[in-house]
């Protein structure tokens, strides 16, 4: 059989593998172990336990749980609240001030967790009831934290960066500098959006300011600075040349621990034990899933699909650009329905040969996928933060959300094409930093 | 087959707070690690193996837990409109096609746990780990999550429902 053919009919079982509701890792365990006996005989098998170890028994891995307790242990605590809080303080007389603080706070506590749903529960449950109450319509309050938290895994350091580095064999150093500016690009035009929106609706933001003494400005600092430091502290050390993303992985989730103990008190082993198994759950379902694509690779490459569906494409010799718009269409639509890791994991090494022939950066491409990623987060039917949100104030409807997610969206789409216009935002900073890689 | 589905249960319980404490082993690990290399300026032998390690031991003995918890992404699209009949008819069909994935990946890993053991592999750094260590937790974990997909598939098929609930993950923090 033709490889293009075994690939075709690799996608469409897994599609249907998947439609039943088996957890994905198994799905792509699965689909590997009965194409590896079918079209390699069953003494092929030999290879599957070794391939899904050596899969996840590579150190720079171990970044992803570190990075993980991290998030949890913040996102655990009320720091998200005191986050916020210092934001609305000290920005109070800006107009719109309470939207950029609400944004701003999710793009900081999206740096230090690198979850997505954790950052609009943690912000959310403060920041929609404060816009709420000062007058903002609610699917412009929703909508701000639904978008705000996806930034979570696009601004460094991030866990899908972490997975897509290990997939491609790229510097995960570079991938988090790649991901800074078009990160604040697309806060700046979150903000922007709602500001905007508010104002064309007639919002009075004179009227609606609050009034904070120095005294309340100030004594908030010392519980918000802290985490700050670990971030500014765990971005340095990488780029430092000190540690490696493992290691101030490890040093981060170390120091976020012991923080929310002496700031927050959080010391009772149950609530410890919840940040550690809650943790150890994110952990497993991601590492799995990462072994058994590293199966799933193995098989295509052996079958050689992966090399064929490269060369393929180019030989179709399509516009590069044309090329780009139907990754991005694939890539958007694979998001609707699969978690971020599961479409980096599956289609990063099969889409990064294609990407360089058509002479891509690939750290330009980590942020466009990401953010595509990031688009599925608030997107039906598994936009994750929708429901995240919908659970926290139930009396907004789902589809005032939605509404409210939408403009965000095509915020990300512009995003997308400002990245392709000028792909500098993404390359300049890693360029800058570590040079021209060799 | 209640006491068997409770204490298969049990176990996963138990391998779940296992890799949680082999998650905090790695975390301290790794920060001695760091304090030894770039402090005090020592070199490591064994620290990045055994944190290396421990995260997949951690992986493998955490994955019948996260199971339990129902903590492994899927996608429920389909599930999410079926009638009830039709959805547990394919619950039950999902997870006998995970069960069958699990048990070659299981049998899998016992032969090449068994070769580590029987050949005395070691690992090629200076710390010359015997291979077997490593490669047993993946033999037990993958052991463990056959036995608890057993377990989910008798609660679905003779409506246990309950005792999945009883596990559900807002019970544990408290």
């Amino acid at each position: 059989m033709e490889p293009i053919t075994i690939g075709i009919l690799a996608a469409i079982l897994i599609i249907v593998l998947l439609a039943t509701g088996m957890p994905v890792a198994f799905g792509l365990g699965l689909v590997s172990i009965v194409f590896l006996a079918i079209f390699e005989g069953v003494d092929s098998l030999s290879v599957v336990a070794d391939t899904f170890f050596a899969g996840i028994a590579e150190f720079s891995l171990v970044s992803i749980p570190m990075f993980i307790v991290m998030g949890a242990a913040v996102a655990s605590s009320p720091a998200g609240k005191d986050l916020f809080e210092a934001l609305d303080r000290w920005l109070t007389r800006v107009p719109g001030g309470l939207i950029i603080s609400n944004i701003g706070a999710c793009s900081v506590f999206a740096a230090l967790s690198g979850s997505s749903p954790a950052t609009c529960a943690a912000i959310g449950k403060m920041g929609i009831p404060e816009m709420q109450k000062r007058g903002y319509p609610d699917s412009l309050a929703t909508g701000s934290i639904a978008a705000g938290g996806t930034l979570g895994i696009l601004i460094p350091p991030s866990v899908t960066m972490i997975v897509y580095g290990i997939s491609t064999e790229t510097s995960i150093g570079r991938l988090f500098l790649a991901g800074v500016f078009p990160g604040l690009m697309l806060t700046a035009l979150f903000m922007a959006w709602a500001i905007y929106y508010a104002w064309r609706n007639g919002f009075d933001f004179k009227a609606k300011i609050g009034a904070f003494s120095w005294k309340q400005k100030f004594e908030i600092l010392p519980r918000v600075l802290p985490f700050l430091a670990i971030i500014i502290g765990i971005l340095f050390v990488l780029y430092g040349g000190v540690a490696t993303p493992s290691e101030a992985a490890g040093v981060g989730a170390l120091f976020c621990l012991i923080l929310v103990a002496v700031i927050y008190k959080i010391v009772h082993p149950k609530k410890i034990w919840a940040i550690m198994s809650d943790s150890t759950r994110e952990s497993v379902m991601i590492l799995m899933i990462i072994g058994s694509s590293a199966l799933f690779a193995y098989t295509l490459s052996s079958l050689f699909v992966t090399q064929s569906i490269a060369e393929y494409i180019a030989g179709l010799e399509v516009n590069r650009w044309a090329l780009m718009a139907m990754i991005n269409v694939f890539l958007l639509v694979a998001g609707f329905f699969l978690p971020p890791v599961a479409v980096i994991v599956m289609t990063a090494p099969i889409l990064l040969p294609i990407i360089l022939t058509a002479g891509f950066d690939p750290y330009w491409f980590a942020v466009i996928l990401t953010i595509n990623m990031e688009i599925g987060l608030i997107t039906p039917p598994v936009g994750l933060n929708l429901y995240v949100i919908n659970g926290i104030v139930p009396d907004i409807s789902l589809p005032t959300i939605l509404k409210g997610a939408f403009p965000f969206m095509l915020c990300m789409v512009a995003g997308i094409v400002i990245l392709c216009i000028f792909p500098e935002i993404a390359t300049w900073l890693p360029e800058k930093v570590m040079g021209l890689e060799q | 087959m209640t006491l068997f589905i409770k204490s298969i249960q049990n176990l996963s319980k138990l391998c779940g707070i296992l890799a949680a404490l082999l998650v905090c082993a790695a975390i301290l690990v790794d920060v001695q690690m760091v304090a030894m290399r770039y402090f005090l300026n020592m070199s490591t032998i064994w620290q990045t193996e055994f944190v290396t390690y421990a995260i997949v031991a951690a992986t493998f003995l955490g994955s019948p837990y996260v199971l339990l918890i129902k903590g492994h992404v899927n996608v429920d699209l389909l599930p999410h409109y079926l009638p009830a009949l039709p959805k547990k008819i394919l619950a039950i069909f999902a997870s006998l096609l995970a069960l069958a994935f699990c048990l070659v990946l299981t049998w899998q890993a016992y032969i090449f746990f068994y070769e580590a053991l029987e050949g005395n592999w070691l690992t090629d750094t200076i710390w010359e780990l015997p291979l077997w260590i490593p490669y047993l937790p993946m033999f037990v974990g993958t052991a463990l999550l056959c036995l608890q997909y057993v377990a989910d598939i008798l609660c679905l098929a003779f409506n246990f429902e309950y005792l999945s609930i009883l596990a559900a993950p807002q019970q544990e923090g408290e």
